[in-house]
């Protein structure tokens, strides 16, 4: 290959569309699809890889071209104040009960996953990226950098976790009579953050708000707590 | 012609209002870093900005429309933002089996678990403080 292709495929200017371009390919197989099994993430980092597989280039030299969309997950999580802002007034009535459930769930959800993976054997960095596994993707993220755990593993982690709760969560939850919108809404912000948000957001708007909520608070809790219990 | 006039003086201001909130979202991510590292809090710099967003909007009373709009078009290409970090999950090659068995095993169980223990705890807990329907509900 010549230099100077090479150092093309390196840079901002081709990896920058080439991330827009998966991201619009990942986005229109998950409209074409109708099934949340194929999230557009799931998609989209499918085609990526698949493209950087076959053009041959490092993993490395792709997310520093990246860096422009790094730089954006920041203001991204400070955004989610909006929705937790337009949402405070509905939650006021069952401020008691969601608290509770929060708390629980922000120790529980990683909890589980954690304790799971001991079971099994895992090791340490995998037990660390698992930790951050409730929260939204760039509060993860954030989080992973402090905790010293991967965040590619991480990001893999979190989709996975959203997936799985987004498709299986709701009928779970109807089979075990409580298919009331503010609890499915909640429990999905909880466990699946943005893809189970997605989700509740098909279900009804009440749902919806519940789960963005319930999203903001748990990566806000999630990320004071865990760095001061990995720290310990 | 004035109501062209007027078509372009309202999109002048919807772009104002943009560019004013992307400045908003960008202070306070901004305030929250300057915060983390001035008082050596260990919680990331970008959840401190949003707190104090929050704490900003609840202050101001309402949202403005060009922050919605600004926050509302990230939030909805978060997915593009995290694909670097996403795609990462192809490129590792030092965990070895028994590590991505645990991995999915702990994915999945551990997932639908604690769905189902938090949705009973929320549903013993809003019958008990909240039941759907009571009191001052303006929603049903």
């Amino acid at each position: 290959m010549p230099d100077s292709l090479a150092t093309l495929l390196v840079h901002p200017l081709f990896v920058l569309p080439l991330n827009v371009a998966g991201f619009l390919g990942g986005l229109w197989l998950y409209r074409r699809s109708g099934t949340t099994l194929l999230h557009p993430i799931v998609g989209a980092s499918l085609l990526v890889a698949g493209i950087l597989h076959a053009l041959g280039i490092d993993y490395g030299d792709y997310q520093h071209a990246s860096a422009a969309l790094y730089a954006l997950l920041g203001p991204a999580v400070v955004a989610l104040a909006v929705p937790l802002k337009q949402n405070l007034a509905i939650i006021r009535r069952a401020a008691v009960p969601l608290t509770v459930t929060l708390c629980v769930g922000a120790v529980l959800a990683p909890l589980a996953g954690v304790g799971l993976a001991l079971l099994m054997g895992a090791s340490g960095p995998v037990l660390a990226a698992l930790s951050g596994k409730a929260v939204t993707t760039p509060i993860a993220l954030a989080i992973a950098g402090r905790v010293g755990a991967a965040e590619s593993l991480t990001v893999g982690i979190v989709v996975f976790s959203g997936v799985v709760g987004a498709v299986l969560g709701p009928p779970l939850m109807r089979r075990l009579g409580a298919g009331d919108p503010r609890i499915v809404g909640f429990v999905l912000g909880i466990n699946a953050h943005a893809i189970g948000t997605a989700r509740a957001l098909e279900i009804s708007a009440l749902c919806g708000a519940f789960a963005a909520l319930a999203m903001g608070l748990c990566g806000a809790l999630t990320a004071v707590l865990l760095p001061l219990l990995v720290g310990a | 012609m004035a109501a062209g006039n007027r078509q372009q003086s309202l999109t002048a201001r919807r772009a104002g209002g943009w560019l004013a909130g992307a400045a908003l979202l960008l202070a306070a991510n901004l305030a929250g870093n300057w915060l983390q590292a001035a008082l050596a809090l260990p919680v990331p710099g970008a959840v401190l900005g949003m707190l104090s967003l929050l704490l900003g909007l609840l202050v101001y009373g309402s949202v403005p429309r060009g922050l919605a709009e600004v926050s509302g078009a990230l939030l909805r290409l978060l997915a593009l933002l995290f694909l670097p970090a996403a795609t990462g999950l192809f490129f590792l090659d030092d965990l070895s089996p028994l590590d991505w068995l645990g991995l999915f095993a702990a994915t999945v169980f551990g997932t639908l678990a604690s769905i189902a223990l938090c949705a009973l705890l929320l549903k013993k807990l809003l019958r008990r403080y909240a039941p759907p329907g009571s009191g001052e509900d303006h929603h049903a």
